[in-house]
């Protein structure tokens, strides 16, 4: 029997329209930003009627940035594609070497097997700048230094330890019992991971894929550190639009919407994977 | 390639025809200004590939630069195919941007890196970077005939400038002393001084401020005509950055000193004097009646986007982000004017406290005398003419390029009162900061301590007492006090 109130249903309306604007006014005035000049951006007082423009997306497509003084060369489509292919490169290698280890720990008693899941955790608790140095160093004597394939095997740092705590969790969560039943139907262990295993814990690996991609789209540091202007993700090159002859509030705004775009379609597309994932999570036990 | 329009540029060169006449018959080819620009210079470059000197004996080499994203880079690219015609040579640059630019520099020295053989870097960094042996001591190819060209003309940088970027290492020892190092060399610098709004100070019946007394009253005025905005634009974030501009050109003004050194070498903090603390009570009270009411997250960009949209009637900062605000899609554009300020009204001239855009040279290159090669050139005389009249290279550190009419034409076109502020204010030009090791973590102090004054949480006396307080005791530990 519904007991709520008309007025009830009211007030419920208007809280979640204020949350909903609340949250969402930030990303509704960036956009409104991505279509105005510098100049209406910082007319005093600001003003949500204006001419609309389509120069920033323009500057950023084309690789010209307009300067309050002169006109620059930018790399952003060159920037928003190394994100795009170091993110999802690094999720795939990720992926690959994290699901079989997260099943290994999960399923596998050995020694030292709790001190290797704990090892490669502890990859997130140090600062990136306390190892970076050094691993500048050995990236210049292997050759990694300034290569797509170096980059991707220092996000693993990022991606790894993340994508086998989270995937080992959802595999502990699976009843042993369903992969014996299927083993004793004459399986090998090979296919009972593939056919059983896997599948069970696909919202929980989508949601740490998503996560992880999550993760390694928001790195800065480590491009920034290892590898030459043209190999810089979105994250450094956004700040080009900070320069010292002016802040270009429109393109920064552009920027981000442009940015953002990939990770807020893959959420979008993943969304019931990730709700499904981190519940099985949640519920533990 | 170009035959006709390189013969017309020799004509201009040899003084044959006039520059309206040169850019008239190279409109008339198709080429665009700044295509031409570069073609001017291409002949200036073939004049300087005849002074004797061998500019092809590294030819084949590759340097490679790190470089901000600047309107100073952006010359040094219009212009580098002249270099690489020069002298045969290749050059690769990374530009990255400046919010993060100085930590990849640091990251690439510290660790040892040759990836880079030059990058850009201003002379407070390199009181890190020298002492650590992380950059070239440039006397080494500056003094030696074989490998500096005879333009060179060394001591045409201005001698403020060109100090500046010498230091013994030594703790406490004055730049550009004797036993000095010039860990870089100047490409071009920034005074710090007043840009007003002369629409707003026109309007309103105001004066140019002629000393700090003065200014307190001018921003106070100005901020009570100017509705939604305020009187004065100065830096206030907890950085380093907010007492090097303004505040420490002032400062310096009156005498007054970052830090004491003893007959024994030792430093002291020098915050705390009587007159100090008058003038830091001046400057506190300026920001609390007249300045941005989000001042404590005050920067460059934050100073200049302000009076470049008509927020600010006039900022004590540097004169060349004036410069930038006055030109483009600005709501001011062409409303900002400059005046040297000196806020000693006992000073007979302003002594602005400088940044120096610079360029040093890798302890860890492995083409040293090939980096040189590109060094001189890009901090020579024939470059930073060609910055400065084509190409946004201001502050240019050379006395020639001061003299030159056609850029000082330039300039008094569209920037009134930029020349008179630079000459007045340039033989008193220096970095005022005793140079040290720890001059980031204190002058960073500096700025949180000027912060808790403002917001009325400490009084000026105590504060500056207990700043120095700390300052002496952080120089104790560091052997230094």
């Amino acid at each position: 029997m519904n007991t709520i109130s008309p007025f009830e249903t009211v007030l419920r309306g208007i809280a979640i329209t204020l949350v909903i604007l609340f949250f969402m006014f930030p990303i509704f005035w960036i956009v409104l930003m991505s279509f105005q000049t510098n100049a209406t951006i910082l007319q005093v007082p600001p003003s949500i009627f204006f001419e609309p423009t389509l120069q920033n997306y323009r500057g950023l497509i084309t690789g010209q940035l307009v300067t309050d003084t002169s006109s620059l060369e930018i790399r952003f489509m060159s920037n928003l594609f190394n994100s795009l292919f170091l993110s999802t490169a690094s999720v795939a290698v990720g992926l690959m070497l994290g699901v079989p280890a997260a099943y290994a720990f999960a399923r596998l008693k050995f020694r030292g097997s709790e001190d290797i899941a704990f090892t490669l955790l502890s990859f997130r608790f140090a600062p990136p700048l306390l190892v970076l140095l050094p691993l500048t160093i050995y990236f210049q004597q292997l050759g990694l230094a300034n290569t797509y394939g170096g980059l991707i095997w220092v996000y693993q740092l990022i991606v790894l330890p993340l994508i086998l705590w989270i995937v080992r969790g959802y595999f502990e969560d699976i009843p042993a019992d369903i992969e014996y039943a299927y083993r004793i139907a004459g399986h090998r262990w090979w296919t009972t991971f593939r056919k059983i295993a896997l599948p069970l814990a696909g919202p929980g690996i989508a949601a740490a894929a998503l996560l992880a991609f999550i993760f390694a789209w928001n790195n800065f540091v480590f491009a920034l550190v290892l590898a030459s202007a043209d190999k810089q993700p979105v994250t450094v090159g956004a700040l080009a639009f900070i320069t010292a002859s002016g802040v270009q509030y429109g393109q920064i705004a552009a920027g981000i919407i442009l940015s953002i775009a990939p990770t807020f379609a893959l959420a979008l597309y993943a969304q019931r994977y990730l709700v499904e994932g981190l519940s099985l999570g949640a519920v533990k036990g | 390639m170009y035959d006709k329009e390189n013969k017309l540029i020799d004509s201009f060169t040899a003084g044959k025809i006039s520059r309206r006449e040169l850019l008239r018959g190279l409109g008339a080819m198709g080429l665009s200004t700044s295509v031409a620009a570069v073609l001017v210079n291409a002949s200036a470059t073939r004049a300087l590939a005849q002074n004797g000197f061998n500019w092809k004996a590294h030819e084949g080499t590759t340097v490679r630069l790190l470089l901000n994203q600047h309107p100073y880079t952006d010359a040094l690219i219009a212009n580098l195919e002249n270099f690489k015609a020069l002298t045969g040579m290749n050059v690769e640059y990374d530009v990255f941007p400046e919010d993060v630019y100085f930590d990849k520099v640091t990251a690439t020295l510290s660790s040892g890196s040759s990836e880079y053989d030059a990058f850009m870097t201003g002379a407070y960094m390199t009181w890190t970077y020298g002492p650590a042996g992380w950059v070239e001591d440039l006397n080494e190819w500056i003094m030696d005939d074989t490998k500096t060209n005879p333009d060179y003309n060394w001591e045409d940088v201005l001698e403020g400038v060109r100090k500046s970027c010498a230091w013994s290492g030594v703790p406490g020892a004055a730049i550009g002393s004797d036993d000095a190092k010039q860990w870089c060399i100047p490409m071009a610098y920034e005074q710090n001084n007043l840009t007003y709004n002369k629409r707003i100070f026109d309007a309103n019946g105001l004066s140019v401020p002629t000393n700090i007394d003065e200014l307190l009253d001018t921003a106070a005025a100005a901020k009570a005509v100017m509705g939604g905005g305020y009187g004065i634009g100065v830096r206030g974030s907890r950085s380093w950055a907010t007492i090097h501009p303004g505040f420490l050109s002032g400062y310096a003004n009156f005498g007054q000193t970052d830090l004491t050194v003893g007959s024994d070498g030792m430093l002291s903090a020098a915050m705390n004097t009587a007159v100090s603390k008058e003038y830091h009570a001046k400057w506190v009270k300026m920001i609390q009646d007249s300045g941005a009411p989000d001042w404590s997250t005050h920067t460059w960009y934050q100073v200049g986007t302000d009076v470049g949209a008509g927020k600010s009637a006039m900022m004590f900062d540097a004169d060349i982000l004036g410069y930038f605000m006055n030109g483009g899609d600005n709501a001011e554009a062409g409303n900002l004017a400059f005046s040297g300020f000196a806020a000693n009204p006992e000073a007979s001239a302003a002594t602005p406290n400088i940044w120096i855009w610079s360029m040093s040279m890798s302890r860890f290159s492995q083409n040293k005398d090939a980096t040189w090669y590109f060094m001189q050139w890009v901090t020579g005389p024939e470059h930073d003419l060609f910055g400065a009249r084509e190409m946004d290279l201001v502050n240019p550190a050379r006395s020639s390029v001061w003299a030159d009419e056609m850029f000082r034409n330039k300039l008094s076109a569209s920037y009134p009162g930029y020349v008179e502020m630079h000459d007045a204010s340039a033989p008193g030009a220096s970095i005022k900061f005793t140079p040290q090791p720890l001059f980031f973590d204190l002058t960073t102090e500096w700025a949180e301590a000027m912060q808790k004054m403002v917001a009325n949480e400490i009084p000026v006396d105590e504060g500056l007492d207990m700043l120095a307080e700390s300052v002496n005791r952080q120089l104790a530990e560091a052997g230094l006090h």
